[in-house]
């Protein structure tokens, strides 16, 4: 990936990144409940200079029938890059990593949704990446969980997702595409802020035990800000006047 | 989740309508839906295009890189065209690698703006025989209501107006890219697709997803910029009269020309 | 009694701690009652619940649901009724119990697409919910205006003992079949009767919780 020469500063001598950031400070992030006609629920996002749509439908019917559960409904996720998100063009057919992150993030929704009120049921969430820009995997899970609750899927808690990573010997806020390529480490979170519950975790690079405490307090601090832009953008869909008094 | 299965009132509501001479949204039999077309949405990409027509929306992104050129076309650049339903798009929509529908789907799009010359190939040369220039145009369908023909041509043909190709030097045989030397694409002409769709008696310009579950045949029709039809599409369960046809033809022509203004604007 | 008592809430949200009896579309985390949807929490006497936005149909015995025929096998018709489970019309309830599959053709009485008013027999999440179609006000919908409006707004709809949906139905002389599943039918000689009422529900739809509603609603249906 790249490859290109530059005389890139990752963090100077007064504390600002290599796109102008502060070291605590996430980039840009936009999010809009429900975008789609056909989709149950849905939502776009803008984080940084990604472009993320989500999707869901159900609970439905399960095809093939030998999939479905008799306790409880399942959960299924796609998250597929469109050919023309990444510098390159990418084929495409599904490829091992957008097969990884479509598990993880599965299992970063799961323990959010109550399925088990819909037994025998599948709920759909179909992720398209239109333009990447690092940390991907988390504007994706921001994204589906507003999309899951416009589709008014029962849930325990909203899933807020933020990485966080070490750059220049130092504890970052949400990484972006440059700092992840040149960076130290990069820590994707998922994370439930009313039932204070971590369920996405995944680590790229090497860090110390203190270094990884405190890599996970920044990113949930990263989450709660996502958490809060979450709720404006079913705020804004669902409730007059901006929510309560 | 209502299957999409059409219910026979509202299919007995849209023949009967037809028949007093009106269209299920009220629209004209030769009218398009509204048509909304923004250029540039994936910045990142060499060029972009997000079109809604009526709610039928496609995101379609270009990508242009050097290519090695087909075995006998060693003076031409290279031209692909594909489009994806995306599962969110529609209940029915499944993931997967593309069906016979999303397949024709797709080289309809691509033989209308191939055949039409809009991008002039020749232009697209880095070292004959060796290495030539690639254009990508990849449409991913975001929300389906019917008419996937034109919407993915108009946002094809958006993108392709308004993209912009980069420049690449051969050096040791091999091509670098010169940085902030991007130029405009060489474009000849402006494809337009209409795509017709009969119920009975009737012709349909851009029938939507529920008009589409009634035809008994469908056609696109593509022409260029002097009126010329560059390229047909005949599809659907049943067959059109000779006559059915000429009408088609002259209500593409038509109905083409303000849609090509439309597109016209999108030139960066 | 105070507004507090009322709050927008989304998925997650805690609604209050104490010792209260969760109701609908609730959870409890220890002793916090959390919402599970997004709506409008409620705290009285008799519990804490959040009155959904969002949603779909869930089959409740003896609802009336407008369904869609999309598919059969030899002994029932398959519905779908705007749920995640899809409705089993047994040839029984039609052709009578002397019914015999190989004799009788179930698409001679309903076949794709047709639509029915039915209601639900029984349901529980084990199995796909059970309709009937043998009543007077039921079978199969000749003619009208379908639509589709959120299930969570169909008491809106109805109002309190019928009163919203009769004024609008005396006021556009429209006869309007609503289904607990959100499908509605909307039948009307006068086409400008029939434009009034379909606009009117839609107007209850959008606005289903804002304070002033009927008044809003006689005011469009008086207005020309």
């Amino acid at each position: 990936m790249g490859g290109r020469e530059s005389t890139l500063v990752l963090l100077d001598k007064n504390g600002i990144r290599c796109d102008g950031r502060k070291i605590d400070e996430p980039r840009k992030i936009m999010i809009k409940a429900g975008v789609l006609k056909n989709a149950d629920g849905s939502a776009y996002i803008e984080f940084g200079d990604n472009k993320i749509i989500a999707g869901v439908f159900g609970p439905r019917d399960v095809h093939p029938k030998h999939l479905s559960n008799t306790d409880t409904g399942i959960l299924r996720c796609r998250y597929h890059m469109s050919p023309f998100s990444v510098t390159e063009r990418k084929n495409p057919a599904p490829s091992r990593r957008e097969i990884e992150i479509s598990k993880v993030i599965k299992e970063a929704l799961l323990p959010s949704l109550m399925l088990e009120k819909f037994p025998r049921t599948v709920v759909d969430v179909f992720i398209e990446v239109l333009q990447a820009d690092g940390g991907s995997r988390c504007a994706a899970i921001d994204a589906a969980s507003v999309a899951l609750a416009d589709a008014g899927i029962p849930m325990r808690d909203m899933v807020c997702a933020c990485a966080a990573g070490k750059v220049a010997d130092t504890i970052v806020l949400d990484v972006n595409n440059e700092e992840d390529q040149a960076g130290q480490a990069d820590m994707p979170v998922g994370y439930m802020p009313n039932l204070n519950k971590v369920t996405l975790l995944q680590l790229d690079g090497v860090l110390t035990r203190d270094e990884y405490k405190k890599c996970i307090d920044t990113a949930i601090g990263g989450c709660k800000l996502v958490y809060q832009i979450q709720k404006k953008a079913l705020t804004d869909k669902f409730f007059e006047n901006g929510g309560n008094q | 989740m209502t299957s999409s299965v059409l219910d026979q009132l509202k299919r007995k509501e849209i023949v009967d309508l037809l028949d007093q001479g009106k269209r299920i949204d009220g629209r004209a039999f030769d009218q398009s839906r509204p048509l909304s077309i923004e250029t540039g949405v994936i910045p990142k990409a060499n060029g972009s295009a997000r079109v809604r027509l009526g709610d039928t929306e496609i995101v379609t992104g270009i990508k242009i890189q050097p290519d090695k050129p087909f075995p006998d076309l060693g003076d031409k650049g290279i031209f692909i065209c594909t489009a994806e339903i995306l599962p969110l798009a529609h209940p029915d929509a499944e993931p997967g690698p593309p069906g016979e529908d999303v397949i024709e789907l797709a080289r309809v799009v691509d033989r209308g703006i191939r055949e039409s010359g809009m991008i002039d190939m020749s232009k697209l040369v880095l070292e004959k025989d060796k290495s030539v220039i690639g254009i990508f145009a990849d449409n991913s369908v975001v929300d389906h209501d019917g008419n996937l023909f034109d919407a993915c041509s108009y946002a094809t043909t958006a993108a392709i107006l308004s993209c912009k190709i980069p420049k690449w030097e051969i050096k040791n045989a091999v091509p670098v890219l010169v940085e902030d030397h991007e130029s405009s694409p060489p474009i000849t002409t402006i494809p337009v697709s209409i795509t017709m769709g009969r119920i009975g008696e009737h012709i349909l310009v851009d029938p939507n997803a529920e008009e589409w579950e009634c035809i008994d045949a469908r056609i696109t029709i593509t022409t260029n910029s002097d009126g010329n039809i560059c390229a047909l599409q005949k599809g659907g369960k049943n067959g059109f009269t000779v006559d059915q046809l000429s009408k088609c033809a002259d209500i593409a022509i038509s109905a083409a020309t303000k849609i090509r203004e439309r597109l016209k604007q999108t030139k960066g | 009694m105070q507004d507090d008592k009322k709050r927008y809430v989304i998925p997650g949200d805690v609604i209050t701690t104490g010792p209260y009896r969760p109701d609908q579309n609730v959870t409890l985390d220890g002793n916090r009652i959390i919402a599970t949807v997004i709506g409008i929490s409620e705290i009285s006497d008799d519990g804490v619940r959040v009155i959904p936005l969002t949603g779909m149909y869930i089959p409740k015995s003896s609802d009336l649901v407008i369904g869609k025929v999309v598919s059969h096998t030899s002994l029932s018709w398959e519905v779908d009724i705007n749920s995640c489970y899809v409705g089993i019309l047994p040839a029984a309830d039609v052709f009578g119990r002397d019914f015999s599959a190989h004799a009788d053709e179930l698409t001679s009485k309903l076949d794709k697409g047709d639509l029915i008013a039915a209601r639900i027999v029984n349901f529980d999440r084990t199995r796909d919910p059970l309709i009937t179609i043998a009543d007077r006000e039921l079978g199969k919908i000749e003619s009208g205006t379908l639509i589709k409006i959120s299930p969570s707004k169909v008491p809106r709809l109805i109002g309190k003992r019928g009163s919203m949906i009769q004024t609008v139905e005396m006021a556009t002389h429209a006869v309007i079949t609503i289904g607990q599943n959100g499908l509605i039918v909307v039948s009307c000689d006068d086409s400008n009767g029939l434009l009034k009422a379909i606009k009117a529900i839609r107007m209850i739809e959008e606005e289903a919780h804002m304070a002033n509603l009927t008044d809003k609603v006689k005011e469009m249906l008086e207005s020309r």
